[in-house]
C-alpha cells in the first residue's frame, strides 16, 4: 500500500530524499494523527465507562447495611404474641417470679402443668415428674447435647482487652473456668461438656495474652471485682466467688442480680467502667455487642452452665410422660382438659402454674415452644388479632372501612352502624372492596404496629469496605437500632403495594400500572401502525402531494418530544374525553363519585399515539424490504392487492414490523413526563382492576421517589430502576431472538 | 390476428359475440378491496389527526393564556421574570435555562459522539464494532428518568466535590445538562456514523494514495464528505436536548430562575411543564394554560430544529454516482 515507506518515523532516505525540513513535517502529521487517535479511543472507551459506571451506581444503591430502629419490633411483637397465647390458657392457677413458689404449688395439685428451671424442679423432685418432649428428658445426661429442646446456656461475658491491666479479675476469671464443677451441680444446674470448656478455656486464655490458663492462688491477688446481670447465673457467680475468697483472695467481689438486659447496657452501652463482668443468661444481643466495640470492649463469652427448663406435672399424674410439640402447644394455649391433647388421657381439667410475663423464663419458653421467625408464619385470623390489638378503636374504625378484614364479620364496629354508612351518599371503599389479604395485612401491621424506620443506609460498596466503621458509628449514633445487611430489592419488594413508608414500601401496583398502560398501548398502536404502513407503501401514490405530507408529517411526529404528546393527552382524552376515558358512559364509576378522566386509558391512549411514529416507520422499512419479486409473483397470478399484502407481503415483513413494535415498546415502558401530565397517581394503595381506575406506573414510582430528599427513598428507586431495566433487557433480547430466527426463515 | 379471430376469443374490442366475456375481464371494482384501501388510508390519516390535535391543542390553550389580562405578549416575549403569584410572566428565566442546558448538552455531546463515531467508522476492528455498537444501544435505550437518578445522585455530587459545593448548587443546570449530553451521545454517534459510513470507499483509498494519514483522511475528507449526516445529527441531538424532560426536572431544580451561571438551579420550560401538571391542576386556571403557552414555545424550537436538520440533509447531501 502506497504510504508503506513512512511507516516508521523515519523516513527512508535512499527512496525519498527530501531533506530534514520534509521529515520533520512528516513527522509532525503522523504525531498529529497518533494524538487524534487517542482523543477517538478515549472519547469511545468514555461511552463504555459511563455505562458501567451508571449500572454499577444503581447496583450499589440497591443494596447495602442499613441502622432500622422500629417502634415495636417484629420479633417483640411475635413474642407479645406468643405469651399472650399461653397467658389465654385457661385454668391458670399461678402465675409467679419466684420458681420455688411454682415448684411447690405444682407438687401439691394434682391436675397440675408447668415449667420451671431445674433448680427449681431439685427443689420437689420427690413429688414432680418430669415430661420428655419428643423423647428428650431434661437432666445430666441431656444436658450439652443440644437434644432436650428447652436447653439453654448460662454465660458470663467480660472483655478480655481490658483484664491485662486488671490481674486479679483475670485471675479470678480463670479461676471460675478452672472450677466450674465444683460449683455448678451444687447450685442447681448442669455442667458444659469437658470438650467445649477446654475450647472455650484457650480461646480466654489467648485474649489475655497466655498460652493456657495458669492454675491460681487467689492468695496472690487483691483489689475489687465487680459483676452484675442475669439473677438466673447469680446463684453460680456468688458460689464462685464465695469459693475465690475463702481460697484466699485479699479483695472484694461484689455480685449484682440486676438482670442481663441491664447487666450488658451498664456494660457495653453505658460504658460503665467499674464493672467488670457480666452474668447473662441469654446470648449478648447484637446492638450491644456493637455498643461495646464502639467503646472499644471487645467481649469474650464464656459457657459457665446449662440449664434445663423443665415441663412438670404433680407425680401422681402417670400419663404424661412424653408429648410433641404440637401436643406441647396445646397443653400451654388451648386444652381445657387433658382428654383434648391425647384420646388415652382421662377427662380432668388441667391446672396451670406458669412464670408472668414479665420473666425471661417466660420469653425464653415461648420463643422456643411456638418458633416463629416473622410475622408470615402467621395465620391470617392471627395476624387480625395483633392489628387490632395494638391499634386504636378509631384508627380500626378508619381502617375496617378503608377495607374490611372479613367478608362476613365486621371487627371494629357494629354492624348496623356500617350498613349506615355504606348507605350513605359517599360511601367508603370497604363497601364495595374485597376483604384483605395477608400480604396486605402484613405491610399494614407494618405500617401501623411496628413502624419501622430506617435511620441510616450505606451503599454496598461501603458496606463491604468500611463494615467495622459503619457498625461502631452506627452503634454510637443509633444505640438501639438493629443493623443489617438488606437488599432494597427483594421479592416483598416486587409484591408489596405501595406506601408512604419508604421501609415497606413495594412496587406491586406500579408493574400492574405499567403493564396495563404499555397493554393498551400496543393494542392501539400495532394496528393502528401497521395498517398506516401497509397504506403508505402499498397503496399511497407516492408522488401524490397528500402522501408525501402524511410521511413528511410522521417524520416529524417521530421528533416531537414526548412532553408535548402528554399535553395533547391531557386536553384531549383526560378533560375532551373526559366520559369515555372515566368510564362514566360505561357505568364504571358510582353514583355519586367524580368522574375523573386520569385513567389507565387515557395514558395508554396517550402512549399509543407517542409509539405510532416508531411503529409506522419500522413497519415500512420491513415492508419496503420485502423483493418486488414476490409481490410481482403474487399478481402475475391473478391475487388482488389486499391478497398479495395478506399473504406474502405481511408473512415477510413480520420481523421487522415485530422489531418496530418491540422498539416502540421499550421506548414507551420507560416514559415518564407524558404519563405525569396526564395525571400518574402520586400515591395509590390499591391495585388497577381495569382501564378506568387511578394508575402509577414504574417509571412515576421511580420520578416520585427520586425526588424526595430522604435516602431511604432514593434506595427504593434505585432497586425500581433494576426492575425497569431488566424489564428492558428482557424485551431488547426478545427482540433479538425473534429478529435473527425469522431473517434466518428468509434466508 | 384478423379482428374475426379475435372477436371469437372474446379478446378484441366487446361487439355483439363475447360482450360476457369481456365483461368479465374488465377490471372490476372489487367492494371488499376498496373498503380495506379507505381502512387502511384512515389509518394513514391518524397520523394527520395527531398533528392537527398537537397543533390545535398547544394553540388554542395558548391563545386563551394570551387572551387573558394579566398576560402580555411582549411580556412574555420580554421579561426575565416568571412569577405567577406577581403577574409576571416572562418566558426568558425558563428559556434561558432550557437553552443552558442544551448548550452544555451539545458541548459535551457533540465532540464525544462525533469522534465515537470517526472511531468506529474509520479506526475500529469489526471485532470491536460489533461489541461497541449494543454498548450505545443499550446507553440509547436508558430511560431517562434513570438518568434523572444518575444526574442527581452521582453526577452532582461529584461535580460538588470537585468544584466545591459553594460553587455547585444541590440543584444546578450543569450536571443536567452533562446527563442530557450523555443522552445525546449514542445518537449523534449513531446518525454520524451512518453518514460517515455512506461515503464511499473511493475518497479514502484516494487520500491515502496521496499520503495522508489517517487522521487527515478522516477528518479533512470524509467527515466534510459526510458533513450533511453529521450536522443534521446535531441538530437533532440539540432539538431532543430541548425537548428532554425528566434529567432536567430532577437534577436542574424547581423554580424558574434567570441566572447565566450553569452551577445555579434554574427550572427549564419543560421542568416548568411537568411541575405544575404534577401537581392540583383545575382545568381553565392560568397555570393550566400557561404549561399549553410554554409549550407551543417547545413545540415550535423542536419543530424548527427538525425540519431545518432535514432540509440540510436534502440540500446539502453529497450524491455519489
Amino acid at each position: 500500500m502506497i504510504g508503506q515507506d513512512y511507516i516508521g518515523d523515519r523516513v527512508r532516505e535512499d527512496i525519498y530524499p527530501q531533506g530534514d525540513e520534509a521529515n520533520r513535517k512528516i513527522r509532525r502529521r503522523r504525531r498529529a494523527g497518533k494524538a487524534w487517535r487517542w482523543l477517538f479511543i478515549v472519547a469511545t472507551v468514555s461511552a463504555i465507562v459511563i455505562l458501567s459506571v451508571l449500572l454499577i451506581k444503581i447496583l450499589n444503591d440497591t443494596v447495602g447495611l442499613v441502622a432500622q430502629e422500629s417502634v415495636l419490633p417484629e420479633r417483640e411483637l411475635l413474642l407479645a404474641f406468643d405469651e399472650s397465647q399461653v397467658l389465654a390458657a385457661p385454668n391458670i392457677l399461678l402465675e409467679s417470679e419466684d420458681d420455688p413458689a411454682i415448684a411447690s404449688a405444682i407438687a401439691d395439685e394434682p391436675n397440675s402443668l408447668g415449667f420451671i428451671p431445674w433448680s427449681a424442679y431439685l427443689t420437689q423432685q420427690d413429688r414432680l415428674n418430669l415430661v420428655s418432649i419428643e423423647g428428650q428428658l431434661p437432666g445430666a445426661e441431656a444436658a450439652g447435647t443440644g437434644d432436650y429442646p428447652l436447653d439453654r446456656p448460662l454465660y458470663i461475658y467480660a472483655s478480655t482487652s481490658e483484664l491485662q491491666k486488671k490481674p486479679h479479675v483475670a485471675a479470678f476469671l480463670a479461676y471460675y473456668l478452672q472450677h466450674l464443677d465444683e460449683v455448678v451441680p451444687d447450685a442447681g444446674y448442669f455442667m458444659v461438656d469437658a470438650e467445649q470448656l477446654a475450647e472455650q478455656s484457650a480461646q480466654i486464655a489467648e485474649g489475655l495474652g497466655l498460652e493456657e490458663l495458669p492454675a491460681i492462688n487467689p492468695a496472690d491477688f487483691e483489689g475489687v471485682i465487680n459483676i452484675t446481670g442475669s439473677s438466673t447465673v447469680f446463684p453460680i457467680t456468688q458460689a464462685m466467688a464465695d469459693r475465690f475468697i475463702a481460697d484466699g483472695f485479699r479483695g472484694t467481689i461484689n455480685v449484682d442480680p440486676t438482670g442481663t438486659t441491664a447487666g450488658f447496657q451498664k456494660f457495653c452501652i453505658d460504658n460503665d467502667r467499674s464493672i467488670d463482668i457480666v452474668n447473662a443468661s441469654r446470648e449478648v444481643l447484637p446492638t450491644e455487642f456493637s455498643a461495646c466495640q464502639a467503646n472499644n470492649r471487645r467481649l469474650s463469652e464464656a459457657v459457665v452452665a446449662q440449664d434445663a427448663l423443665s415441663v412438670v406435672v404433680n407425680k401422681v399424674n402417670t400419663f404424661v410422660t412424653d408429648v410433641s410439640r404440637e401436643q406441647l402447644e396445646a397443653l400451654f394455649t388451648t386444652a381445657e382438659q387433658w382428654s383434648e391433647v391425647d384420646g388415652n388421657w382421662p377427662g380432668e381439667t388441667i391446672s396451670r402454674f406458669i412464670p408472668s410475663a414479665d420473666s425471661g423464663t417466660m420469653d425464653f419458653f415461648v420463643e422456643e415452644l411456638f418458633q416463629r421467625e416473622s410475622l408470615e408464619d402467621l395465620e391470617y385470623d392471627d395476624l387480625v388479632s395483633i392489628y387490632t390489638a395494638n391499634i386504636s378503636k378509631g384508627r380500626c374504625r378508619a381502617v375496617e372501612r378503608e377495607q374490611r378484614f372479613y367478608d362476613d364479620v365486621l371487627i371494629c364496629e357494629d354492624p348496623e352502624k356500617f350498613a349506615e354508612v355504606c348507605a350513605s351518599d359517599s360511601p367508603p371503599t370497604g363497601c364495595t372492596l374485597p376483604p384483605r389479604e395477608e400480604p396486605g395485612l402484613i405491610q399494614l401491621i407494618e405500617a401501623d404496629v411496628i413502624k419501622p424506620k430506617v435511620l441510616a443506609s450505606w451503599n454496598g460498596i461501603e458496606s463491604v469496605l468500611r463494615r467495622d466503621e459503619i457498625l461502631a458509628e452506627a452503634a454510637q449514633k443509633y444505640p438501639n437500632a438493629e443493623v443489617f445487611f438488606k437488599s432494597w430489592l427483594s421479592w416483598q419488594f416486587i409484591t408489596s403495594p405501595q406506601s408512604s413508608y419508604p421501609e415497606i414500601a413495594g412496587i406491586r401496583t406500579a408493574i400492574l400500572g405499567t403493564l396495563w398502560v404499555v397493554g393498551i398501548a400496543i393494542l392501539i398502536s400495532f394496528p393502528l401502525g401497521v395498517a398506516a404502513a401497509v397504506y403508505l407503501e402499498e397503496y399511497a401514490d407516492k408522488r401524490s402531494r397528500f402522501n408525501q405530507i402524511i410521511q413528511t408529517n410522521i417524520n416529524n411526529l417521530a421528533g416531537v418530544p414526548s412532553i408535548i404528546y402528554g399535553l395533547l393527552g391531557l386536553a384531549v382524552f383526560v378533560r375532551a374525553l373526559e366520559p369515555i376515558t372515566s368510564g362514566y358512559i360505561f357505568g364504571a364509576v358510582e353514583s355519586g363519585a367524580t368522574a375523573n378522566g386520569r385513567t389507565i386509558l387515557s395514558a395508554g391512549l396517550t402512549l399509543g399515539l407517542l409509539g405510532l411514529p416508531v411503529i409506522i416507520i419500522s413497519a415500512q422499512e420491513a415492508i419496503r424490504a420485502v423483493p418486488p419479486s414476490l409481490r410481482q409473483a403474487s399478481f402475475g397470478l391473478g391475487a388482488t392487492k389486499w391478497e398479495t399484502v395478506r399473504h406474502h407481503v405481511l408473512p415477510n415483513a413480520i420481523a421487522g414490523i415485530l422489531t418496530g413494535v418491540i422498539l416502540s415498546t421499550s421506548r414507551i415502558i420507560g416514559e415518564t413526563a407524558p404519563l405525569v401530565v396526564v395525571g400518574a397517581s402520586t400515591f395509590i394503595t390499591t391495585d388497577p382492576t381495569g382501564p378506568f381506575s387511578k394508575f402509577t406506573t414504574l417509571p412515576s414510582q421511580i420520578y416520585q421517589w427520586t425526588a424526595r430528599p430522604q435516602d431511604t427513598f432514593r434506595d427504593i428507586a434505585a432497586a425500581t430502576i433494576v426492575v425497569l431495566i431488566t424489564m428492558l433487557l428482557l424485551l431488547n433480547a426478545t427482540a433479538i431472538y425473534f429478529r435473527n430466527r425469522w431473517s434466518k426463515r428468509l434466508g | 390476428m384478423s379482428s374475426e379471430v379475435l372477436a371469437e376469443q372474446g379478446l378484441a374490442t366487446p361487439v355483439d359475440q363475447g360482450t360476457d366475456i369481456a365483461e368479465s375481464l374488465k377490471k372490476r371494482t372489487r367492494i371488499g378491496e376498496k373498503l380495506i384501501e379507505i381502512s387502511l388510508f384512515t389509518a394513514g390519516v391518524v397520523s394527520i389527526l395527531t398533528t392537527i390535535g398537537i397543533v390545535y391543542v398547544l394553540f388554542r390553550d395558548a391563545l386563551d393564556f394570551f387572551l387573558l389580562p394579566e398576560v402580555t405578549l411582549t411580556e412574555f416575549l420580554t421579561s426575565t421574570t416568571w412569577l405567577p403569584q406577581t403577574g409576571n410572566f416572562g418566558i426568558w428565566p425558563l428559556l434561558t435555562s432550557t437553552l443552558i442546558i442544551s448548550a452544555i448538552a451539545m458541548l459535551f455531546g457533540v465532540p464525544m459522539g462525533f469522534f465515537t463515531a470517526v472511531y468506529l467508522s474509520e479506526y475500529a476492528s469489526p471485532r470491536f464494532r460489533a461489541f461497541l455498537k449494543p454498548v450505545l444501544e443499550i446507553l440509547a435505550g436508558i430511560p431517562t428518568v434513570v438518568l434523572g437518578y444518575f444526574a442527581l445522585t452521582f453526577v452532582t455530587p461529584l461535580l460538588r466535590g470537585v468544584l466545591g459545593p459553594e460553587t455547585v448548587q444541590i440543584y444546578n443546570m450543569a450536571s443536567a445538562g452533562l446527563v442530557v449530553g450523555i443522552l445525546t451521545v449514542p445518537l449523534i454517534a449513531s446518525l454520524s456514523e451512518d453518514a460517515l459510513h455512506a461515503v464511499p470507499d473511493s475518497l479514502r483509498q484516494a487520500s491515502y494514495g496521496l499520503g495522508a494519514t489517517r487522521m487527515e483522511t478522516s477528518l479533512k475528507v470524509v467527515a466534510p464528505a459526510a458533513l450533511s449526516g453529521i450536522s443534521a445529527a446535531i441538530v437533532v441531538a440539540a432539538s431532543r436536548a430541548i425537548g428532554e424532560t425528566m434529567i432536567v426536572a430532577l437534577a436542574a431544580g424547581a423554580g424558574p430562575k434567570f441566572t447565566l451561571n450553569p452551577f445555579n438551579a434554574a427550572e427549564s420550560m419543560t421542568g416548568y411543564m411537568v411541575r405544575i401538571s404534577g401537581g392540583d391542576l383545575s382545568y381553565g386556571s392560568i397555570d393550566y394554560q400557561s404549561i399549553f403557552a410554554v409549550g407551543m414555545v417547545v413545540f415550535l424550537l423542536t419543530l424548527l430544529l427538525n425540519i431545518v436538520s432535514q432540509r440540510i440533509v436534502r440540500r446539502f447531501r453529497e450524491v455519489y454516482e
